[in-house]
């Protein structure tokens, strides 16, 4: 595990415990955990260990019960709604298991819309899009709507706006669930490209062994607890 | 663990490299995507632009009525009798006394005839007497009136419908109630014996040159009319008359025409518009307006509950759209801009609409009118009401119902766009499409 002053994600002492009918439900619990600049975490575990959890706690979408989380060194318990928004806007990169594109706008526009919230200009705004799209393979499908895209160059195109802002963290949840093998290996390849050569720190969720085999170091959840956090050799 | 929180972040978002100037380009896509989701599901925003198109078409026409049907009502009142604005003695207007007249009638009519805003002046003598024919005895108003500036400024003597208006010193034209009740002809004289101005007896004696039919039961029992100078001598008055009948250019523009006069006009005289001659017209033009008023607002309240309907299914069905947009920073604030601007664009194609299908119609109505009725027609005199209506299009008209609609539609949208504020994006990204 890299020092503290490299981390980019920094979880201590965090739980999260839901109410669901009045019936407090534990997601997370006393969870310890910390993410470096550049590294390429997976994150493993049954269904209803926290995965998912621990991801929207990092990325802002989700406060925790109790327990402090840092991204990029700011403390999230002291930012109101607003102020998280603009974090998730400015410093993380979000992948969903389902795309969740916006379907009325093409893959340009979904790649811009996010510099839009940044408020930058459109004609660079547009060059940074293309750019996004073609680095990732799918330049010439950007004037098409999601509904006209593959799941495969859905999946590409939410990589694309997640990165196109050039955030500290990219949090991904399931990224490869909707996606058959081949094109979750290309999808595992881009990402690891995108660890290895721009430095982006990646922190995914998933089930699927083949995402874990990309991964440069594994942590295993059950049950709401860590139960296991090791590099992988070689990786 | 060593935490710092980030001051610029919420309040001021810091600007990425070629940022724009704050606002320059923040809706270009919020705006594509405000249009483009209106066409996700046709039929509903077709419906919603219907019932806001049905609501400002029929206020819109509604209101055109309303304001052709005022100008055509206080026309036929105004070109009766009243005139646009009529100038007397102030305190004649409180206590309407014999003597209270406006001196240098002939100068101050030539003077105000010569005025761009003044289309005509009438002076008029108003006095009362006894007029007796054989045995008969009536009280009378007598009118002297200047004939000629009469016809200009009102249509009153056209209702002579029998014989001719008085031309000399002799005549006088008999209300037809009056007529009937003195037992007198045409021909026939009339003498009339009241007080004059200082106090002495006022004698006339006339034939009848005409019968006056107005159609106000009032007017035709007790009028006499008689040239003015007849009256003006009989009656030991100078150069005085008690009111100047006003016919102004726009009838419209009558208080603004008042408010000039009572800044030229000698000490003592005062020009009141229309609506303070005949206040019951004014108020019941006022009655039917508040009426109206409380009629448009129903329609604009159930029209605006079916476009809540539809934004509360909008918010509902886009809950995952709105979550992914909370989820990737933007601010409630921004998405619920949107979904006015979605709001706004539904207005504008409704109004659209109803421009398009209600301006040609008013503006062939205005040229050819709406015919009223043969009952309406019938009762026209009494009430001042004309037989046909020429709707009117004025920026009042158009503009008030996109108006109120504009914050009608806007209020519908948002009273379920607030509920993005409370949306939680990860519960949110968990919904169904």
């Amino acid at each position: 595990m890299s020092s503290a002053s490299q981390a980019v994600a920094r979880c201590v002492n965090v739980s999260r415990i839901y109410e669901e009918d009045a019936v407090p439900v534990t997601a997370l619990t006393n969870v310890d955990f910390e993410l470096a600049q550049g590294e390429f975490v997976g994150l493993a575990g049954p269904s209803g260990s926290g995965k998912s959890t621990l991801l929207n706690l990092i990325g802002g979408l989700d406060r925790a019960s109790q327990g402090e989380i840092a991204v990029d060194g700011v403390a999230l318990q002291t930012l109101n709604e607003t102020q998280l928004a603009d974090l998730r806007l400015h410093k993380i990169g979000f992948v969903f298991q389902s795309y969740n594109l916006v379907p009325v706008l093409s893959a340009q526009e979904n790649v811009e819309f996010i510099l839009q919230l940044q408020g930058v200009h459109p004609t660079a705004r547009r060059e940074r899009a293309l750019d996004a799209l073609a680095s990732l393979g799918i330049g010439t499908l950007a004037h098409r709507r999601p509904g006209e895209l593959s799941s495969g160059q859905q999946q590409r195109v939410a990589i694309a706006r997640s990165i196109v802002t050039n955030p500290v963290l990219l949090l991904a949840d399931e990224p490869s669930a909707n996606l058959d093998s081949a094109t979750t290996e290309e999808l595992l390849k881009l990402l690891r490209r995108l660890n290895d050569e721009r430095g982006l720190s990646i922190l995914t969720a998933t089930h699927d062994p083949l995402v874990m085999g990309y991964a440069k170091r594994r942590v295993q959840l059950r049950d709401g607890a860590i139960v296991e956090d090791a590099a992988v050799s070689g990786a | 663990m060593s935490v710092e929180t980030v001051a610029s972040l919420g309040a001021s978002r810091p600007r990425a490299a070629g940022a724009a100037p704050a606002g320059a380009s923040k809706f270009g896509l919020a705006a594509a995507v405000a249009w483009r989701n209106l066409w996700r599901n046709r039929r509903r925003t077709w419906l919603a632009v219907g019932g806001v198109a049905f609501a400002t078409a029929l206020v819109q026409f509604s209101m055109s009525m309303q304001v052709g049907g005022y100008a055509a009502q206080i026309e036929a009142a105004t070109d009766f009798f009243v005139g646009h604005v009529q100038i007397q003695r102030s305190d004649y207007v409180e206590q309407a006394r014999f003597e209270q007249t406006i001196n240098g009638v002939t100068s101050l009519v030539r003077s105000l005839e010569v005025r761009p805003d003044i289309r005509s002046v009438a002076p008029r003598v108003e006095a009362f007497a006894l007029a007796s024919v054989d045995e008969r005895s009536f009280g009378v108003q007598v009118l002297g009136m200047d004939a000629a500036r009469e016809r200009r400024t009102v249509g009153f003597l056209k209702r002579i419908n029998a014989g001719r208006m008085a031309t000399g010193p002799d005549e006088v034209v008999l209300g037809s109630a009056l007529a009937r009740n003195l037992g007198a002809g045409l021909g026939d004289e009339v003498v009339v014996l009241g007080a004059g101005k200082e106090g002495g007896v006022a004698a006339l004696a006339a034939s009848v040159s005409g019968i006056l039919n107005s159609g106000i039961a009032e007017l035709d029992r007790s009028l006499m009319l008689a040239p003015i100078n007849a009256v003006q001598g009989a009656f030991g008055l100078g150069d005085e008359a008690h009111t100047l009948v006003v016919r102004s250019a726009d009838p419209l523009a009558g208080a603004e025409l008042v408010g000039a006069l009572n800044t030229e006009l000698p000490q003592g005289a005062k020009a009141r518009n229309w609506d303070a001659v005949l206040p019951d017209l004014r108020q019941g033009i006022e009655l039917d307006r508040l009426g109206s008023v409380f009629l448009y607002g129903i329609i604009i309240v159930v029209v605006t509950f079916s476009v809540v309907n539809t934004f509360i299914m909008t918010v509902f069905e886009r809950t995952r759209e709105f979550g992914l947009l909370r989820a990737i920073g933007m601010r409630p604030g921004a998405i619920i801009g949107m979904v006015q601007l979605e709001a706004f664009c539904i207005w504008l194609l409704g109004v659209g609409v109803a421009l398009a299908l209600m301006v040609p119609i008013i503006v062939w109505l205005s040229s050819y009118g709406l015919y009223l009725g043969e009952e309406i027609s019938q009762i026209e005199t009494n009430m001042f009401l004309p037989d046909r209506i020429h709707p009117r299009l004025s920026w009042a008209v158009s503009l008030t119902a996109p108006a109120i609609m504009l914050g009608g539609v806007q209020l519908a949208a948002l009273a379920p766009a607030l509920r993005i504020r409370r949306l939680q994006p990860v519960a949110a990204l968990r919904a169904q499409e």
